[in-house]
């Protein structure tokens, strides 16, 4: 390396180490009252929450470092640490609704109301942001997501195709695109792998026939009714038209072949929405339209989900809560979200939508009703998935698929105490 | 050797295997007969969230004094372990409503208990890499041996790098060749063919084999490669003095040498196989591919349920340990022969 290259990478890089702390503490440096030497927060890796990770590290004021770790076992390590009988190895967490749904319910959440009424002007809390139960709140939301309609506008424009509102309507274009379109084998693409995704496809449809989990006020089991039948026979006939691969699809598989060009139509989450247009991976940049996710029955409602991810601090906290509570607002405040306006769909007032948000948006206005926030959801839904594959690939009736999964489900809730 | 410095080589060895595998065992024994119940209670509660305000029923649990749930911890028994195995003396709890023989004759026919299934494939799984890991490996370190030293480093080198990759990022290059626009499905459609590699029990049961191959034959190899180099050179002399051919000097003098080396391979590989996960989590997720591993891991992560995935991987180990019987009766024997 010739010496006046090495001076200049050296000058660059210190400007650079210069530049960090400053800016640094530009962020955090209105933090008051600073209580806490460490700060230790966990929550999943996706890029939204690496933008807000970034901030959070980055307040250093009075000798403070903040720890983030980003894990897809999120709801393990949560779990673990805010159920253990000390004090709690993280002093926050950044979760989606059905974690906290599971954490709210066995009472290991901090209450957060005066903290939201102290702190609501300086970092600009917005109401909408807040997650109360019974008037207290227990976490505060930053971002949404939801499954919506993926599809080829160029495709649909070009054979006057209309954007399906309903299931039957989505089987109907396939049938038309896998006749005209030479290049679409297999029109639909949707996350049918066993297990979780496949669960999750069958709760929306299932929504979307109107059905529900649990008999009314009781954890007992009422999915292996009617609806939970037209479900699963609903998702049978689209497997007609998907690759044969279906039951190792999850979402980077489908997203896949959105990219590729090999399929046209289907539900996906939103946060892969602008993956579409990255033209290192994406044959398709541009093509790609977004709508509500299609309606089960006919004028019924977006048969998809509503989530949030947002903050929660444990019951059990060892630090400084008054401490930790601000680094979370400096981290999701205004400026954060400015700076990060095309990575998800925040909630604040002042976000900007993008393309990409678009079937959000429309899955919301079409109904779409929230995640389940039942405790023992999450048994009915992992026991749904492990029948789902015995259905698409012909093994077991839907109803002989449900009723094991019902019956094995109330096993489970009996055995955690959910069915007395 | 004295007791003292017996003990102080032996010391931190002991004390690290009680850390790091008597007592997770021993917990893991613990939680499997036991089970916990947080004592829940059905309340009405007003959520506000970004989506707006709703009433729900559900269900809270009951808090102490203290402000933490209150838990209800009990002895099962071998319940769990019933379960698990399939044996359940109560198939259909009353909370289930199921029609009196509802579509009993419509399907055709139950499937296999999951903990069965399972169970065959990571057998199948087990035994059907077993001889081509041997083989290949044996093979592989044999060709090796035989090839100049200038080229022996290059072949070690590329023969280790399936091994030295991380299981999942392994799992997620197969995963990427053999999956829809696939290099394989590609490549195979030029030729008029078209499989659908997750798409059936065969194929996705025959690409986690391919990978388990693939995965460890270099283990295989290089431990084998570490024997060929110490086979006694006068008795390979002496018997082609004596006019043995390639094969039978490899047959009667190369293979007796290695073969406590060929045990102790089997030894590891059976565990390892036995405890196949990565592969069947990336490749397939468990589709016509469930190993007893995944079993353990879908109980603790979907099901929620320590003490049932606790009972699980105690029946993983027992698996193990039934498959390693005759390896360890024999290489008792050998030991206490040789001393």
């Amino acid at each position: 390396m010739k010496p006046k290259s090495l001076l200049r990478r050296l000058l660059v890089s210190a400007a650079v180490a210069a530049l960090v702390p400053a800016t640094a503490q530009a962020r955090c440096d209105t933090l008051s009252d600073v209580k806490a030497s460490e700060i230790n927060i966990v929550g999943n890796a996706f890029p939204a929450l690496q933008h807000i990770a970034k901030e959070m590290q980055a307040c250093t004021k009075g000798g403070l470092k903040v720890q983030f770790k980003m894990t897809p076992q999120v709801k393990q390590e949560v779990e673990q640490a805010f159920g253990s009988g000390g004090k709690s190895a993280f002093d926050a967490a950044v979760v989606s609704m059905g974690v906290f749904a599971d954490l709210n319910s066995k009472g290991q959440l901090q209450p957060m109301t005066d903290l939201v009424n102290k702190y609501r002007t300086k970092y600009k809390i917005e109401d909408n942001m807040l997650v109360k139960v019974n008037g207290e709140v227990m976490a505060i939301a930053f971002m949404q997501n939801a499954q919506n309609l993926f599809y080829r506008k160029d495709l649909f424009d070009k054979h006057g195709l209309k954007v399906p509102t309903t299931y039957a309507e989505m089987l109907a274009v396939a049938k038309t695109l896998k006749e005209k379109e030479p290049g679409i084998e297999f029109p639909i693409a949707q996350t049918f792998a066993k297990g979780w995704d496949s669960a999750t496809e069958f709760t929306n449809i299932f929504a979307g026939y109107g059905g529900r989990f649990f008999k009314a006020g009781s954890a007992a089991p009422d999915f292996n009714g009617d609806a939970g039948v037209k479900a699963l026979e609903t998702m049978k006939a689209m497997t007609a038209y998907m690759t044969p691969n279906f039951l190792a699809s999850n979402s980077d598989d489908v997203m896949n072949q959105f990219q590729q060009g090999k399929a046209a139509m289907g539900v996906l989450w939103a946060s892969r929405a602008s993956r579409m247009d990255d033209a290192a991976a994406s044959k398709v940049v541009g093509k790609m339209d977004f709508a509500a996710a299609p309606a089960a029955l006919a004028g019924g409602k977006a048969a998809t989900h509503l989530w949030w991810d947002g903050v929660v601090m444990p019951k059990n906290l060892g630090g400084d809560r008054e401490t930790v509570f601000q680094v979370l607002m400096e981290a999701l405040d205004e400026e954060t979200m400015r700076g990060g306006n095309d990575l998800t769909i925040w909630i604040r007032s002042g976000y900007k939508p993008t393309r990409f948000g678009t079937g959000v948006t429309a899955s919301a206005k079409a109904g779409a009703p929230i995640w389940p926030t039942e405790p023992y959801f999450g048994l009915a839904h992992g026991e749904i998935g492990k029948v789902i594959p015995d259905v698409l690939s012909g093994a077991a009736t839907p109803k002989q698929a449900l009723d094991a999964a019902a019956a094995a489900y109330a096993k489970a809730a009996t055995e955690k105490g959910f069915i007395k | 050797m004295k007791t003292r410095s017996f003990v102080q080589f032996v010391g931190p060895s002991v004390v690290l295997m009680i850390l790091l595998l008597a007592a997770p065992l021993l917990t893991t024994l613990f939680l499997s007969v036991r089970n916990c119940t947080l004592d829940m209670e059905v309340v009405t509660v007003e959520e506000s969230t970004p989506f707006g305000k709703k009433e729900t029923v559900t269900q809270r649990a009951r808090l102490d004094a203290s402000g933490r749930a209150i838990q209800t911890c009990r002895f099962v028994g071998f319940e769990y372990y019933r379960k698990v195995l399939g044996y359940d003396p109560d198939p259909s709890p009353p909370a289930v409503a199921q029609a009196p023989g509802a579509d009993a004759a419509a399907g055709p026919g139950a499937p296999l208990n999951e903990f069965q299934g399972a169970l065959r494939f990571t057998l199948l799984y087990t035994f059907v890499t077993l001889p081509f890991v041997l083989g290949i490996g044996l093979l592989l370190a044999l060709g090796v041996n035989a090839v100049s030293v200038r080229l022996r480093s290059v072949f070690i080198s590329a023969s280790l790098f399936p091994f030295i990759i991380t299981p999942v990022v392994a799992a997620l290059s197969i995963k990427w060749l053999f999956r829809d626009n696939g290099l394989v499905p590609q490549l195979l459609s030029n030729f008029g063919v078209q499989v659908y590699w997750m798409g059936q029990a065969w194929s996705a049961q025959f690409l986690i084999i391919v990978y388990g191959i693939w995965h460890v034959v270099p283990f295989a190899f290089i431990v084998f490669y570490a024997g060929l180099q110490s086979v006694p050179q006068d008795a390979l002399e002496a018997a082609t003095i004596d006019g043995a051919s390639r094969w039978q000097r490899l047959r009667y003098v190369t293979l007796p040498h290695l073969m406590p080396l060929l045990v102790f391979v089997t030894l590891i590989h059976v565990m390892d196989a036995y405890r196949v996960f990565e592969p069947v989590i990336v490749l397939t997720q468990g589709a016509f591919t469930t190993s007893v591993q995944y079993l353990t891991y879908y109980i603790l992560l979907q099901e929620n349920n320590p003490y049932k995935a606790s009972a699980a991987a105690v029946l993983t180990l027992v698996g193990i340990l039934i498959l390693l019987i005759p390896l360890l009766v024999r290489t008792w024997r050998e030991q206490r022969g040789g001393a």
